[in-house]
């Protein structure tokens, strides 16, 4: 099985997306076309539940939505950006245009992944990665900004 | 104000992302701010970076910011700042900047309500140390039940074929019933060292489980049965923190070693030599008690049901329960099947009472109670006294000594009739193999009735005053 958490081809960039609905089936649409996740309807619902438990937003226009469904059958990170900002209820007030998504199966017994997960999440505690990123210009940089985390 | 120390706890419901953004939050701020600061993540792998009671006493203040519950007596009388996960993330230096200025306040652990401050602190710790050695020892009892069932109701079944069935020199005997009591036997033997294995484990994690296990064999093998268990846990637990105190100045490179080899090695050795030791005079204290008990089933069955009924119901599948149920276990190796009877009927009773209860006094319960009252008849039957826990703990003080009337008189009951359970598990499962079985039935319903009607009564009365207190106004929750 394919160990690696981010692939080029989980990252899609300036998307046209306006809504909070789009932004979610977007990321299942890309975990179910990945082989992350077997039921696309369930990915949306696993990250509206945990958003309606609390917002996952977080500052500068970014968002760490997450799921932890059945029909997630590897853990990944899917990342997506919009064109535009999209409300998501964020703490700092601003609409979020970044969204990491943390794609964790049910079952996951292995720690070693959630820690990955868990260190990205600490990443954009600092202002220059969260810089960084928003300046990336294509999948290739987000993937180096990431490179150092997903070692 | 040099070197302030602080320490925090973060925690969410789901644990992946924000409990660690409130981690590196708290510690990118207190680098800037020159503090020191531990945190303790409550995330979807456990714990992680535990603070002590070396740390939590140390530092100058606590920031809990968390969603879930992170433990918080433990900050009882220290300066805190509560706040949610989410304020962790942004606000960190403001938190760790109320902490520097002292304008936090003192927590109190909500149960405290004593107006005397050292009273009420020096209570809290004695709690707390009650408590976690408690938690230990359930973390024990809890891994050590499925042996127990599993095994238990396996060598309940190879009685079915006849008692005699598994011995190979009798005539009954079975190949298939030899089995059954073969696989059950080695899950059942498993019983004391799997309990010393988690109690230490819960003390001291994977090092203590290894060192607990040992332990617990020595004791098993040893014959000092229950008792030697628990001491052995705690024994191998305590060997494993002051190893890592011994050890704590070596260098972090050689972590892995003394994970992988110095604990297992250094600890085992400790372990075993002092079970050694510790394995005759407490296989004497535990032959002496199981001598005590079994020299009541004849010159007082009454007394004896009264103390096997009491400690069985008294708490419900933990370690007092455990110490009579042990007891009787052993003393069916020795062909005593008498005890056990009490035993039995003591431990399937308490489920019953609250099955019972719900149905005779249907409307004094709420929907959630009823049905678990259902389930109880499944569980009481099968003899998981555990069952009756959610039904106890509501209001323990009452309810407890309700169970423990109940078994009392299933027991005394069992013993004055002479009935025999050979099976040391299975409820009603093993009713075949039961010399007077009838009796036995008997015997456990009107204990559950007596019970039953006794909790109902007080359900009742309850009910009714509550209702009074609110004069016409009903409790839609209550009468649904």
């Amino acid at each position: 099985m394919d160990n690696k958490l981010l692939d080029i081809n989980q990252i899609k960039l300036k998307q046209p997306l306006t809504s909070q609905q789009e932004v979610f089936q977007q990321i299942a649409s890309i975990a179910v076309a990945q082989g992350i996740a077997s039921d696309h309807n369930e990915v949306v619902e696993g990250l509206i539940k945990r958003e309606q438990e609390s917002t996952t937003g977080f500052q500068d226009g970014f968002a760490i939505p997450h799921a932890q469904v059945d029909a997630i059958k590897r853990p990944a990170i899917v990342i997506v950006s919009s064109k535009e900002g999209v409300e998501w209820n964020a703490l700092d007030g601003k609409p979020a245009s970044f969204f990491i998504a943390l794609l964790v199966p049910k079952q996951e017994a292995g720690t070693t992944h959630i820690q990955t997960l868990a260190s990205i999440s600490r990443m954009l505690i600092y202002e220059e990665k969260r810089e960084a990123l928003t300046d990336a210009e294509d999948a290739n940089n987000v993937m180096e900004e990431f490179a150092g985390a997903l070692v | 104000m040099a070197n302030i120390k602080i320490v925090a706890a973060t925690g969410c419901p789901t644990g992946i992302a924000h409990t660690f953004m409130a981690e590196e939050a708290l510690k990118k701020a207190a680098k800037k701010l020159g503090v020191e600061i531990k945190v303790e993540t409550h995330g979807q792998v456990g714990v992680e970076n535990e603070l002590s009671k070396k740390d939590i006493a140390e530092a100058d203040g606590v920031i809990m910011a968390a969603d879930k519950d992170v433990y918080a007596y433990r900050f009882h009388g220290k300066p805190t700042v509560e706040v949610s996960v989410a304020k962790g993330i942004h606000e960190a230096e403001k938190l760790i900047q109320t902490i520097i200025d002292g304008k936090a306040t003192v927590y109190k652990a909500k149960k405290s309500s004593s107006s005397d401050e050292d009273e009420s602190a020096s209570n809290n710790s004695g709690n707390t140390m009650i408590h976690s050695i408690y938690k230990h020892l359930m973390n024990g009892v809890s891994h050590m039940l499925p042996f127990v069932v599993g095994g238990g109701v396996l060598i309940a079944l190879s009685f079915l074929f006849g008692i005699h069935s598994a011995d190979p020199e009798h005539e009954s005997y079975n190949p298939i019933a030899a089995t059954l009591m073969d696989v059950g036997g080695l899950g059942f033997q498993m019983m004391v060292p799997i309990l010393a294995a988690f109690i230490a484990e819960s003390i001291a994690k994977r090092p203590g489980m290894v060192v607990g296990f040992i332990g617990g064999l020595i004791a098993s093998n040893g014959g000092a049965g229950f008792l030697g268990g628990i001491v052995a846990g705690f024994l191998g637990g305590f060997v494993i923190v002051l190893l890592g105190k011994l050890l704590e100045k070596m260098p972090k490179s050689l972590n892995g070693l003394k994970s992988i080899f110095l604990y297992p090695l250094i600890g085992i050795l400790l372990v075993g030599v002092i079970m050694t030791l510790l394995v005759e005079p407490m296989t004497a204290i535990n032959e002496g008690m199981m001598s005590f008990l079994s020299n009541f089933q004849n010159a007082n069955p009454i007394l004896l049901g009264v103390i096997v009924g009491a400690m069985s119901a008294f708490d419900m599948g933990g370690p007092v329960n455990k110490a009579a149920y042990v007891t009787g276990t052993a003393l069916l190796g020795e062909g005593n099947y008498y005890f056990m009877a009490g035993v039995s009927a003591a431990c399937i009773t308490p489920p019953l009472i609250t099955a019972f209860a719900t149905v005779f006094f249907k409307k004094y319960f709420n929907q959630a109670e009823r049905n678990s009252g259902g389930v109880n008849f499944i569980l009481g039957s099968t003899h998981i006294t555990e069952g009756a826990i959610p039904f106890a703990a509501k209001n323990p003080i009452v309810v407890i000594p309700i169970l423990m009337i109940g078994s009392s008189i299933s027991a005394i009951l069992t013993y004055m009739m002479g009935i025999e359970v050979p099976a040391p598990h299975g409820g009603f499962l093993v009713l075949p193999v039961v010399t007077g079985a009838i009796q036995w039935v008997v015997a456990i319903l009107i204990g559950s009735l007596v019970g039953a009607f006794i909790y109902g009564f007080y359900k009742k009365r309850a009910f009714l005053k509550a209702e009074k207190e609110k004069g016409g106004e009903k409790d839609g929750q209550q009468i649904a």
